[in-house]
């Protein structure tokens, strides 16, 4: 990979890259978006911030939620419906071309050909981030808080997000004739992705696991602060099998069952190591509030639980209390207890029209034999309940939950004029420099 | 001294037959041209050969070893017709990217500058070529691969009469150092001066192969020209 001929290929790529029109685009917007994204949530932090709201608000504030998600927000927009193009763009130019029956012909094998390009998508994904990183430059010179890990983690979410949408344009792009067609199929998957989301919402089982490394949801934990290994390796293998997948269909001169039979082996190894992966349940709470934990004594208290506990939810997909239980409860069990079953037995979805025979509104727990009945949501009362199931004393509990929260009143200053004056001037001076004859 | 054998080339698209038991030979050094009608499969040869299309049977033998798919890149470059790739890179630029890749030395890029005409569009875009220019830059990529047999679709396509003239001899003097050249040509008078010897495909089948007086026997006209030999056999 890194033999001269190699880097020749990765030089042919950035030139490519440089002459694509779809990738300044996604430079100009992005930064539009950034903008719009930090300008907006740095006012609302400091409406928060400031006085008359509730006195306990501006002390839950955190840079992360409050700044930094809403206004990375933009590159997931971009992931989703910039970026793809200037993948697709990469391929498909040659396709139609006719380039790409020289490039077959260069040396090297088609996956290193796949590499230069791929290594090349993630250097575009990269400069798209200049607005991000600006953002939070700007963010810290306002005063505003960082903590490192948790704002690390939330680049990582975004790096694994775009490359993943490089390579399903990749694929997208090797698989169809025209940019166009993988254009569509670029979109389908993203609308597919979307339609999983909207139906595991509330729902346990196979469904909701795969609805879980959907890109949407799989940043959503990193924008949570939560490093999850399978999260990060299932999408490191997807955006992998995706090259893999060009690689095949690009080589023009294998008969068709030869690449159908190759893709086929290629499916059998990538679903067993994405099956694989999604069963590792290693994960790290890197937010500074520990959102994603439970308090550290009831974290030992709970690993010695070695049952398999089994809640049945009697609460719709659209009921409030469902997401509360989900968000507080259900995601922090799921990393604190060594067996956990969720059922989700609600039989409508807005549970409106549920009548009590149906049970609506209960939550039962079931371990060793033992049932209880509980409708709280609250974090205290549901691990009460548990432990009392397998016959443990609840800890005693701080009132103080030792985040102090970070609030900050102050105006975005600069930021309208470097995101919507300088980089997009900047854009056009450098693409008009790498563009003229 | 034969270089490769292209033994019964078969092709189908889907279920039109376009290439049937296609086998010829190519000598070291030579010039062989392919010729025939549109339609008669030349271009699909080339691909075939190149490995860019798979055949549905046939092999390739070169220097008595079966060539598989992979070799294929070491042994052969094909330069297709009515391609435009990278439209919005510089012809410098093009040239530069394939004289490091195959680490060609300056002097072989120099060699090809006159001939070819290449300075005169050195600075302008592919995208901005006409027809006879992109061809001229197509044969300079071409010529500057070090791969000892060379494909060539429709090298004199887009070029005006001098310019042919100029390639034609550019190819001899490829020849002549060694290399071997198996170009696809329509315009038979094109073919007749330029090629050692001729394969004539018709209908995605072998009619005729050898030099100008071989096929002159075949077909029975002494005197004959190529059209008239290529009338006679098809």
């Amino acid at each position: 990979m890194r033999s001269p001929k190699f880097l020749h290929l990765v030089a042919k790529e950035l030139r490519e890259l440089s002459a694509s029109r779809s990738f300044w685009l996604l430079l100009l917007f992005v930064g539009l978006l950034v903008g719009h994204g930090f300008i907006t949530a740095v006012g609302l932090y400091a409406e928060m911030s400031g006085s008359g709201g509730p006195t306990a608000l501006p002390q839950g504030l955190n840079s992360l939620d409050g700044v930094l998600v809403p206004t990375w927000g933009a590159y997931d927009l971009a992931a989703t419906l910039l970026f793809p193009f200037v993948a697709i763009r990469l391929i498909s130019t040659e396709k139609e071309s006719g380039g790409l029956k020289l490039l077959l012909q260069l040396p090297g094998t088609m996956l290193a050909k796949l590499a230069a390009k791929g290594l090349v998508l993630l250097l575009a994904w990269l400069i798209a981030w200049l607005p991000g990183l600006a953002a939070i430059v700007l963010w810290r010179s306002y005063g505003g808080h960082l903590y490192a890990p948790e704002t690390l983690n939330l680049l990582l979410g975004h790096l694994l997000r775009g490359l993943l949408s490089g390579a399903l344009g990749v694929a997208a792009a090797a698989l169809t004739d025209v940019a166009a067609s993988a254009a569509i199929v670029t979109l389908a998957f993203t609308v597919g992705t979307w339609a999983l989301d909207f139906v595991a919402a509330g729902r346990g089982g196979f469904v909701k696991q795969l609805a879980s490394y959907t890109p949407t949801a799989a940043l959503r934990s990193f924008e949570q602060g939560l490093l999850r290994l399978n999260a990060l390796l299932v999408i490191v293998l997807l955006s992998v099998t995706a090259f893999v997948l060009a690689a095949i269909w690009l080589q023009t001169g294998r008969m068709i069952r030869s690449r159908l039979v190759a893709t086929l082996l290629l499916t059998i190894v990538a679903a067993g190591s994405v099956w694989g992966a999604a069963h590792l349940r290693r994960s790290w709470d890197l937010s500074e509030n520990r959102r994603n934990s439970f308090s550290a004594p009831d974290e030992t208290l709970l690993r010695r639980i070695d049952q398999p506990l089994q809640i049945t939810v009697f609460l719709s997909p659209e009921d409030p209390r469902l997401t509360d239980f989900e968000q507080n409860v259900l995601k922090r069990l799921r990393r604190s207890l060594a067996k956990l079953e969720v059922d989700y037995a609600a039989s409508s979805r807005t549970g409106l029209f549920e009548s009590g025979d149906d049970h609506y509104g209960e939550i039962w727990y079931e371990l060793g034999g033992q049932k209880v009945v509980e409708r709280s949501t609250i974090e205290e009362v549901v691990l009460d309940q548990i432990y009392q199931l397998a016959g443990l004393s609840a800890p005693e509990r701080s009132v103080e939950d030792g985040f102090p929260g970070y609030p900050l009143a102050v105006e975005s200053r600069r930021a309208a004029a470097i995101f919507y004056f300088i980089w997009p001037l900047l854009v056009i001076i450098t693409w008009w420099l790498t563009n003229k004859k | 001294m034969t270089l490769l054998n292209v033994e019964r080339l078969t092709k189908q698209f889907g279920a039109r037959q376009v290439l049937s038991d296609v086998s010829f030979n190519v000598g070291s050094g030579e010039v062989l041209g392919l010729i025939g009608p549109n339609g008669a499969g030349k271009t699909t040869v080339l691909e075939c050969l190149a490995g860019l299309l798979p055949s549905n049977a046939g092999a390739l033998v070169y220097r008595e070893r079966q060539l598989s798919l992979a070799d294929r890149k070491d042994i052969l470059f094909y330069m297709p017709d009515g391609i435009l790739p990278w439209a919005q890179q510089t012809v410098h630029w093009v040239l530069t990217f394939f004289e490091k890749l195959y680490r060609r030395t300056p002097a072989k890029l120099a060699e090809l500058a006159g001939p070819l005409r290449l300075e005169e569009v050195r600075r302008a875009r592919l995208a901005t070529l006409s027809k006879g220019e992109r061809k001229r830059v197509l044969l300079a990529l071409g010529l500057l691969t070090p791969q000892p047999l060379l494909l060539l679709d429709e090298p004199f396509d887009g070029l005006d009469l001098r310019q042919t003239r100029d390639v034609m001899t550019l190819l001899r003097n490829e020849s002549a150092t060694g290399r071997t050249l198996l170009v696809s040509i329509h315009q038979l008078n094109d073919a007749a001066r330029v090629c050692d010897r001729l394969v004539l495909l018709n209908a995605g089948r072998c009619v005729a192969e050898g030099t100008l007086a071989e096929l002159q026997a075949q077909a029975k006209l002494a005197d004959g020209g190529l059209e008239e030999i290529f009338l006679a056999l098809t």
